[in-house]
């Protein structure tokens, strides 16, 4: 049921949530991910079909384009960071999801990002799905690894504690505007690397890759799966991306269903499905 | 830099007011704080003594009037800038971090302690364990102190209420303070606790070198802990002095009992 394909856009929800989950580590909603997204697919569109379309590309010029990407979206990040961390809560949700649109908005009308069509025929350096699922999917690992890595350093906790109470972490000596620019930065980049993956495997892009609805998906992602441990948005990308496929023998009822889903997950798991409570009870098991 | 003893007070008030639209919360309070002393802020309900604690610590702006640290000005900066300074502070209210471990609301704390970068951290190096290892035990040293050690990997707010108390001390202290603000230490606590917290302050004072300037409600202890005093009245200071003479203080007492 589940094929290569499949389970490569499940590994880029992933991705995406854990991309929605790092502000939120450290108590900022931000819905600034798709438009990192966008610029990262953007990017590597551009570069990539410089030399005609369906050139071959090398896997070295595809890690050259997430460089690149990373390096754009940071200093993006940076620049839109500083002054919109400024905002809280649902004022920051609003500021970031302007940015995406102002981004889309953007694309869809610069002369060279081919408007409202996108740019076709972006080289695949993978002849089968595998590859990327393979790339992809290494990706993921190493992002798990730093991520349970970041729980256990100063910065991780310092997030952890601004989550909790902010003016309190500021008391105690905490550069608070530094770790929410940090988790912000941290987004931006692995939402761009994300999108590069993104436009070579979907072999086309365009604005509408990085809408408000990818914002809504993604925050979805992380309320269900949970946002206490990187594992909930993790298992929520997974989960909700593969969802509507999997309800494909339904029918139309299928998109009914899923939002059934996302309106249903709160109510049973207000705290999404992977809970701190969950984690203790498995890591007792497995001793 | 000399090192000889300086003649500026650790931390000196000049005129400081501060209005919230029409409330006048504070007006025109002077004083100083000498490095060493305990010092106790009093007042009725609504004086202004959190106000103030709020203003020391840079939460709030004041509306007039300059705050000056070891004879710096502190105007305009952040409540991080000003802990990294040596000042720390607790709440009234408590704020804790409640979703961390008692332990881990001390580590986050010792910003002073090198804990390596973030990169030694991902890559869990060899420095960053031996880092992370004497950072906890410099943790679990203080929560000894605080008498907080067993319950280190219980979370915060699951302590009973003196217990958390005492963990916003021991986070205070892990910032490595030279000035302590403590915001009613020993509300809710029985008047034995509140004998053990008396003690234990002046403990940590010698220990850690540490000025205290303390709120507290229940007058009996300030008087015992504190070598002078400050009474606030409706936003005003009405009175400065030693235990001795706040007591016989006809402003004081009024203040407290009203007037016939």
């Amino acid at each position: 049921m589940i094929d290569n394909g499949l389970l490569v856009q499940m590994i880029l929800g992933a991705l995406l949530g854990l991309s929605v989950y790092l502000p939120m580590a450290a108590g900022q909603l931000s819905l600034a991910t798709p438009a990192f997204y966008a610029v990262g697919g953007t990017l590597a569109a551009l570069v990539s079909t410089q030399g005609g379309a369906q050139s071959p590309i090398s896997l070295w010029s595809v890690l050259g384009e997430m460089l690149l990407a990373a390096g754009l979206t940071a200093g993006l990040a940076l620049l839109v960071g500083l002054p919109v961390l400024r905002l809280r809560g649902i004022y920051l949700a609003i500021a970031t999801i302007a940015l995406v649109e102002i981004v889309r908005v953007a694309i869809l009308n610069l002369p060279f990002t081919g408007g409202a069509a996108g740019i076709f025929g972006i080289p695949q350096p993978f002849q089968q799905p595998f590859g990327y699922v393979l790339f992809s999917g290494a990706l993921l690992a190493v992002c798990g690894w730093l991520f349970q890595r970041l729980e256990a350093s100063r910065l991780g906790r310092s997030m952890a504690a601004i989550r909790d109470d902010e003016l309190a972490s500021r008391c105690m000596g905490i550069h608070t505007t530094r770790v929410k620019l940090t988790a912000f930065v941290a987004s931006a980049v692995l939402a761009g690397v994300t999108g590069v993956i993104a436009a070579h495997y979907l072999n086309t892009w365009n604005a509408r890759q990085g809408s408000f609805d990818v914002a809504i998906t993604t925050l979805a992602f992380v309320i269900l799966g949970g946002s206490r441990s990187w594992l909930g948005p993790v298992i929520g990308g997974l989960l909700l991306t593969a969802l509507p496929e999997l309800l494909r023998p339904v029918g139309d009822l299928r998109l009914v269903l899923f939002g059934l889903v996302i309106l249903l997950g709160p109510v049973f798991f207000p705290q999404g499905l992977i809970t701190p409570p969950l984690l203790e009870r498995l890591g007792r098991w497995k001793q | 830099m000399s090192h000889t003893s300086s003649p500026l007070p650790l931390l000196e008030l000049r005129q400081i007011s501060r209005q919230f639209g029409g409330l006048q919360a504070l007006s025109e309070v002077s004083f100083q704080v000498e490095e060493g002393e305990i010092f106790g802020l009093i007042g009725p309900n609504g004086a202004g003594k959190t106000t103030l604690f709020n203003l020391l610590s840079g939460v709030t702006p004041a509306s007039s009037g300059t705050i000056h640290w070891k004879g710096k000005p502190m105007q305009g900066l952040s409540p991080d800038r000003r802990n990294r300074l040596g000042l720390a502070r607790t709440f009234q209210n408590l704020r804790l971090f409640s979703g961390l471990s008692v332990l881990e609301n001390v580590l986050v704390a010792l910003h002073r302690q090198p804990q390596g970068n973030t990169l030694d951290a991902l890559l869990n190096t060899p420095h960053f364990q031996r880092l992370q290892s004497e950072l906890c035990e410099r943790a679990l040293q203080l929560l000894e102190e605080l008498g907080l050690a067993d319950q280190a990997h219980r979370q915060a707010a699951g302590l009973a209420y003196g217990d958390r108390r005492r963990l916003e001390i021991a986070r205070a202290l892990a910032t490595g303070p030279s000035l302590l603000l403590l915001d009613e230490p020993a509300a809710g606590m029985n008047p034995r606790e509140k004998e053990l917290l008396c003690e234990l302050l002046a403990q940590l004072r010698q220990r850690h070198q540490l000025t205290l300037v303390v709120i507290e409600h229940h007058v009996p202890l300030l008087m015992q802990l504190c070598q002078r005093l400050a009474v606030l009245d409706f936003g005003r200071l009405i009175a400065l002095g030693t235990p001795e003479q706040i007591q016989g203080d006809p402003r004081v007492i009024e203040a407290y009992l009203g007037s016939s």
